[in-house]
Parts: C-alpha cells; structure tokens; sequence
C-alpha cells in the first residue's frame, strides 16, 4: 500500500464510511480501487474478470464495512485486500478456463542441469502462463504476504495444497524465466 | 544432507520452517546457497511488478448499486411502517373514538394517509431509477443527501414507534419523510430526463 493511499484515508473516513456515507465510501473506492484492481488482474487471467472483481469487492465493502471491526487504515487496507483475494479466488473456481500450462511439469530443483536454457520470458508473460491457482497462491504468499494457513482457509483446501502450489509455481518460474541451473 | 534442496525444501528455508538439515545443507553448498539466492531474486522481481489502474470508473455503477439496495430496505421499511400505523389506527379508532380527543384522532388518519404516499414515491422512486445511469457529481451529490436524510427519518420513525410517541410527532415525522421523498424523487425525474437528452 502506498503512502498516498494511507493519507488519503484516515479513521474519520472509516468511520464515515461505516455510518453508509456515501461520500466517505466514494473516498474509499478511490483510495483502493488500484490496489484491488492490481490483486484481481495478478490472479485472474483475464483484466474483464479483474474488473467484475473490483465491482464485487467494493459492492461487498459498502455492505460489510459497518460489521469491519478496526479503524486504523492498515487494518481497513487489510480487510479489503481480504475481501478482494476472496472475490478474486471465487471467479477463479467457477471461471470454465482450461488451466493450459505452456511447459511441461517441473519436477523441482534438487540440483538438476536438464540442459533445458527454456523459454527466456519475462517474469509478466512467465507469470501469465502459469495455472490460475498456481499464479494466485505464488502472488498471495510471496507478494501479499499471506501464510499458507490463510491462502488454504481462502481457497477451502489444505495447507500442503497451497505449499505444493507454490513450489510447482517456482519450479515453473524457474524453468520459464531460462534462469540457470547453479550447479 | 546428501543431495541437493528440491524447490519444496527451499522454499521451507526461505520462510523459516526448513529441517535442520536442509539449513546445514545451505551452508556447505554453493549451488544450493546460489538457487535460494535465485529466489529471493524472483521474489523481489514480483514484489516489483507494476500495478494496474483499472480502464473504467467503476464507482459510478457501484454507488448506484448500493444507492438500490438502500432503497429496498427502505421499501421493506415504509411496507412495516405502513402496518405499525395502520395497527396504530385501528387500535386508536377502536378504543379511542368515544373518548378521545379530535386532534389526536385527525393526527392518527393524517399518519395513515403519509404512510400511504410514502409508499407511493418509493414506487415511483424504484420505476425511474436506470442502475448503473451515470449521474455527475452535483446530482449525486444532492441524491445522496437526501438518502441520508431520509435515513435519519427513518431512524427516528423507529425509535418514536419504540417509545410510542403522540400521533402529531409521528405525523411531523412522516411529513417531513413525503417531502424529502417528494424532493428525491424529483431529482432522479430531472436526472432521467436529463441523461433522456
């Protein structure tokens, strides 16, 4: 979250919001409507979906945010991010695409030189071609900063799902990004 | 530790849960130390992303929505208003019409009949409202003020239902509830006919 964002929200704000001011919500929208359009286009494949997320996800906020319980803009940027990863993981699930991986499976690094220099892309078209679970579970760990304990209670799966999603999410990155073997 | 770390394993080390073994492993392998440090990279190449702005404004579609949603609950309000009143009437007729005073009495009917056109507007309200119309900022404005205010009233309906108010307090209540509704209604006929342009 960035500082302007920060500023731009304050606790009176919040508590303007939570009363259904229209106004103070509209503050709202503006202050996170790039933070939560950013988390849906990184985890949904297609920027339409990543628009309905952002529509889904203040539409929930302007409902919940008199049950949010918190007036610091951390704990509300928090909340949101929540909701948003949760609308996110939803479309996800019902979405009908077929998870088309570019490569073949990665068995892991565990030193191995297969010799392959891969396809040298970029970390946004390697990220792109990775499976939309894959792609959602590597951003809201490594990115988002959320526990594998979270992402399984987000997504209804285990905890080793989210940790095996992750590691086939870096073995992929690896091998797309042409990074080399190091030894 | 034998061979090398698998992803897994790294990964494990990387958020402070690795086996010891693995760490140890970290330690006296380079090639090893060198693929952590990899992913570290990775990481930070992500964190480093740009961000997005999304291509259209959004807000415009989700106020209305929500400026919906409000007015059903108000709707569902005003139709449980309407029977408190109505009961509030008969009962007032029936135990009340030998004894009572002609005030308080005319005050019961003018109550009934507010009701009634309070339910009215919001009918009218709910067939000219267009969701997802895009309204400037002085309308929206002035839409959503009003909303607050009905709001209130609605609020202080409640509580004077709660505390059993005289029938002239509910009556200025719900007078001024017709003509905040009256108001609301008049700017989203402006607005339509408006945006009809």
């Amino acid at each position: 979250m960035t500082e302007t964002t920060l500023a731009a929200i304050d606790e009176l704000a919040i508590q303007r919001a939570k009363t259904g001011d229209v106004e103070a919500l509209g503050q709202l929208y503006r202050a996170y409507e790039s933070t939560v359009y950013t988390l849906a286009r990184r985890m949904c494949r297609a920027p339409e979906d990543a628009e309905e997320v952002l529509q889904e996800t203040f539409l929930e906020v302007c409902r919940s945010i008199k049950r949010f319980r918190g007036s610091a803009p951390g704990m509300l940027t928090a909340w949101v991010k929540r909701v948003a990863a949760s609308k996110a993981l939803i479309r996800i699930r019902y979405e009908k695409y077929r998870e088309v991986e570019a490569l073949e499976e990665d068995g892991g690094w565990a030193g191995q030189r297969d010799g392959d220099v891969g396809l040298r892309m970029d970390l946004e078209a390697a990220l792109s071609h990775l499976s939309e679970t894959s792609r959602a579970v590597v951003w809201l760990h490594d990115v988002e900063g959320y526990t594998h304990e979270e992402i399984a209670e987000l997504m209804g799966k285990s905890v080793s799902f989210s940790k095996s999603q992750l590691s086939r999410a870096h073995a992929r990155l690896r091998k797309m990004l042409g990074e080399e073997a190091q030894c | 530790m034998l061979r090398h770390c698998t992803i897994a394993e790294l990964l494990e080390v990387r958020d402070g849960e690795g086996a010891a073994s693995a760490r140890v492993h970290l330690v006296e392998c380079s090639a090893c130390h060198a693929e952590l440090e990899q992913l570290h990279q990775r990481v930070a190449a992500l964190k480093a992303l740009p961000g997005f702005s999304p291509p259209r404004d959004r807000w415009p579609v989700i106020r209305e929505a929500v400026a919906a949603s409000r007015r059903r609950t108000r709707i569902e309000r005003v139709g449980w208003g309407a029977m408190a009143a109505a009961a509030a009437l008969v009962l007032f007729v029936g135990t009340r019409s030998l004894v009572g005073n002609g005030g308080e009495k005319l005050a019961a009917q003018e109550v009934a009949a507010l009701v009634q056109e309070s339910q009215q507007l919001e009918g009218v309200l709910e067939s000219v409202s267009i969701r997802g119309r895009v309204t400037n900022g002085a309308t929206a404005a002035t839409i959503a003020d009003l909303e607050d205010r009905i709001a209130a009233i609605d609020f202080g309906i409640e509580r004077a239902q709660a505390v059993a108010v005289s029938r002239n307090e509910m009556a200025d209540l719900w007078r001024e509830r017709v003509t905040l509704m009256d108001r609301l209604v008049d700017t989203h006929v402006r607005q339509v006919r408006y945006v009809g342009y």
